[in-house]
């Protein structure tokens, strides 16, 4: 009889013991692959979002800007130096920015606000800002209009939930109102009629015309065409104010600029602050975005930079964005650490329950000629069955969670969903597609295999046939 | 020819506060195919002995020696090596793997000694006849009574034709039926295999059917009675 066959038959002797104890180290990879995929893919989307909508990979800057971002440590962008950046192979386009701050009014409300000076074109190859813009509204009268029509009953009940809330594409307003693919054609017509938003976004002809945060606009109570006032402080304590006409609504997936950013084109900006040819900042949108291959590109291009002016990877520029989710990484882990001590305690509750009941045998083994070290290596491979058992079915079942959660991402609505955007964090949360944390986690789950397996192997080693027999 | 020479065996377990002699100065022989009862009573010093024997504990002092093989000088995975194949086992709690057939626990110390799976066929089945169980080949213990158990564990102990088996309390267990039946079986290959049978035991069937009775009191031989 072959070890592996013994060792097969030995684990199934106890059917629920190498059930339960499966089903631990099953649950236990499972939650923490769930858990850990809700997390890692929680924060990728909050990175992309805060990147790709606004600091970019790599932005340049007046060196003195990063400690005090203020319009005074502004630079002069000369064509020359834009070009010789541009030459460089990993940068795709450069972007200038004029960005500072202003007391945003509308006719009941004042908000302070960021205000973008950008190059409309350029900018919305960086950040993607024109399919930012607000197509759908669920309005009360849209919604009221929508419950009269002939719509699936689980639409119906989707709509109040999603009350008020703004949308830039057919894609997630599909998704959250559970419209399926093939009755799109029908449906979609129905919803531009009550919930559709016009809105266009702008160019750099569009002197005094702004776009707007859609929770700014919804603080402020505005909406397309109304008139809003920026006052402020403008280059070197002059004072910046004027009026500006609401040309468009994006939605921003970083709620915590989402509430206070105003676009307008950079030469209105340098109009108002008074900062002709000023920028506060260049985005150096970038072929390869892979974290070496940004800190190369920034120092290639250190040669050529001026010497007032640095750059600013986006670790730099998200730093506290990063501090806050090491710190919610790091509890994120303590939770995981916890249900691995669990599940270690319950391996290890195993391994003793079955070695104390097998001692008589195991000394029996022993006395009538089987070596201890067959004996051990029996032993370790019906425990490598049961955690390899556990591990293969918990990564299987984690698997639909996993690619499902990637499509379909929990979407927190209401008072949840407004306490996440208080945060600054974008209330929805995708899973990570697997990746190393995937292999992190199976070895985590080995690790607690192969200290159990010393431990028996240990004890088996050490049996005196003698006390054994008697056990 | 002698199989075991036991030359002024002691066997002293020291606990914390009483020293304990188990077997006090014990010297004996044993030759090949005897059927021998070691008798006494409780804590007389039987199952040490047989441990002792079987090379499952060390004495204390003296010498045992089988086929002229000095046990305290063999190292532990030799001593295991050793005992699978020379020593056949008879436990009173019959002690079968459970997970194995009646066939492949006869075979399984065969398969520790490697060999081909025609020869552990053939003497598998050769001993499930002699035992009279060839019809539960294919059972597992957990479907046998005890009777029927301890017949599969003499038969494992003989598979590997050992030099000798020990038996310790081997009908303690069971009904007078198949303490007999059991008794009738080991009587009979002793005879055909000429293998040394040793039993300690306190069951006066084993006593009237042993060749030899070799009664220990307080870790002493004080007779050894040869019947025939």
């Amino acid at each position: 009889m072959k070890d592996l066959q013994m060792a097969w038959r030995n684990l199934w002797r106890n059917r629920r013991r190498t059930i339960i104890t499966a089903a631990s180290v099953f649950f236990a990879i499972f939650f923490a692959l769930v858990m850990r995929s809700f997390q890692l893919g929680a924060y990728d989307r909050m990175f992309k979002n805060i990147i790709e909508s606004y600091s970019g990979y790599l932005q340049l800057q007046q060196k003195d800007y990063f400690e005090e971002p203020s319009i005074d440590n502004s630079f002069v962008v000369s064509p020359e130096m834009l070009e010789a950046f541009s030459a460089d192979k990993n940068v795709d386009i450069l972007v200038p920015r004029l960005e500072s701050f202003a007391l945003v009014a509308a006719e009941s409300r004042t908000q302070g606000a960021i205000v973008m000076g950008v190059d409309p074109e350029k900018e919305t190859r960086v950040s993607d800002m024109s399919s930012r813009l607000i197509r759908y509204r669920l309005t009360e009268q849209a919604v009221a209009g929508l419950h009269k029509e002939s719509l699936p009953e689980k639409t119906k009940n989707a709509l109040d939930v999603f009350l008020n809330e703004s949308f830039s594409g057919p894609g997630r307003l599909m998704i959250d109102l559970g419209i399926a693919d093939e009755d799109s054609a029908e449906i979609m017509p129905v919803l531009r009629k009550h919930a559709g938003f016009a809105n266009s976004y702008f160019d750099n002809n569009d002197t005094s015309k702004v776009l707007i945060g859609n929770a700014l606009s919804e603080y402020l109570k505005v909406g397309i065409g109304d008139t809003l006032v920026l006052v402020g402080q403008g280059y070197h304590g002059t004072s910046a104010a004027g009026i500006y006409v609401i040309k468009g609504i994006v939605k921003l997936p970083a709620p915590d600029i989402d509430n206070k950013v105003v676009y307008m084109t950079i030469d209105d900006a340098r109009q108002l602050y008074g900062a002709p040819d000023m920028a506060t900042s260049v985005v150096l949108a970038l072929h390869d975005t892979e974290e070496k291959s940004v800190l190369n590109t920034a120092d290639r291009l250190k040669n050529i930079l001026p010497e007032d002016e640095v750059f600013r990877n986006w670790k730099e520029l998200n730093a506290l964005l990063i501090n806050q989710m090491d710190a919610d990484n790091k509890s994120g882990m303590i939770m995981i650490g916890i249900l691995y001590l669990v599940i270690a305690f319950g391996v290890f509750g195993t391994v003793l329950m079955m070695l104390a009941e097998r001692t008589r045998e195991f000394g029996m083994l022993v006395s009538i000629g089987m070596q201890k070290t067959k004996l051990a290596r029996v032993v370790t491979l019906e425990l490598l069955f049961v955690g390899f058992l556990g591990i293969i079915a918990g990564v299987i079942a984690s698997l639909p969670v996993v690619f499902y959660g990637n499509i379909h991402p929990i979407r927190f609505t209401g008072e949840l969903g407004k306490m996440y955007e208080d945060y600054g964090f974008d209330p929805i949360m995708p899973t990570m597609l697997p990746d190393n944390y995937y292999l992190w986690q199976v070895f985590v789950v080995l690790l607690i295999l192969i200290i159990a397996v010393v431990f028996s192997t240990r004890k088996i080693l050490r049996i005196n046939v003698t006390n054994s027999l008697r056990a | 020819m002698k199989v075991i020479e036991i030359t002024d065996v002691y066997k002293i377990y020291n606990s914390s506060e009483i020293k304990v002699n188990a077997v006090n100065g014990v010297s004996l022989d044993f030759e090949e195919a005897e059927f021998a009862a070691i008798v006494g009573p409780s804590g007389s010093g039987k199952t040490t002995l047989l441990n002792l024997l079987g090379g499952l504990d060390l004495p204390t002092s003296g010498k045992i020696l089988i086929d002229g093989t000095d046990l305290s000088l063999l190292k532990s995975s030799q001593l295991i090596d050793f005992r699978m194949r020379n020593i056949g086992f008879v436990f009173q709690a019959y002690n079968l793997i459970p997970v194995l057939t009646a066939r492949e626990n006869i075979e399984f110390i065969m398969n520790l000694q490697k060999m081909s799976k025609a020869s552990r066929e053939e003497r598998s089945f050769e001993l499930l006849k002699a035992v009279g169980l060839d019809d539960r080949a294919g059972s597992r213990p957990s479907k046998l009574s005890g009777g029927q158990q301890q017949r599969i564990a003499v038969a494992r102990a003989l598979a590997s034709k050992p030099r000798f088996v020990l038996a310790d309390e081997p009908t303690a267990n069971l009904d007078s039926k198949s303490a007999s039946t059991l008794l009738e079986i080991m009587e009979k290959l002793n005879h055909e295999e000429k293998i040394t049978f040793i039993f300690s035991t306190h069951d006066p069937r084993v006593v009237k059917m042993a060749h030899r009775i070799i009664t220990l009191e307080d870790g002493k031989v004080v007779s050894d009675v040869r019947t025939e």
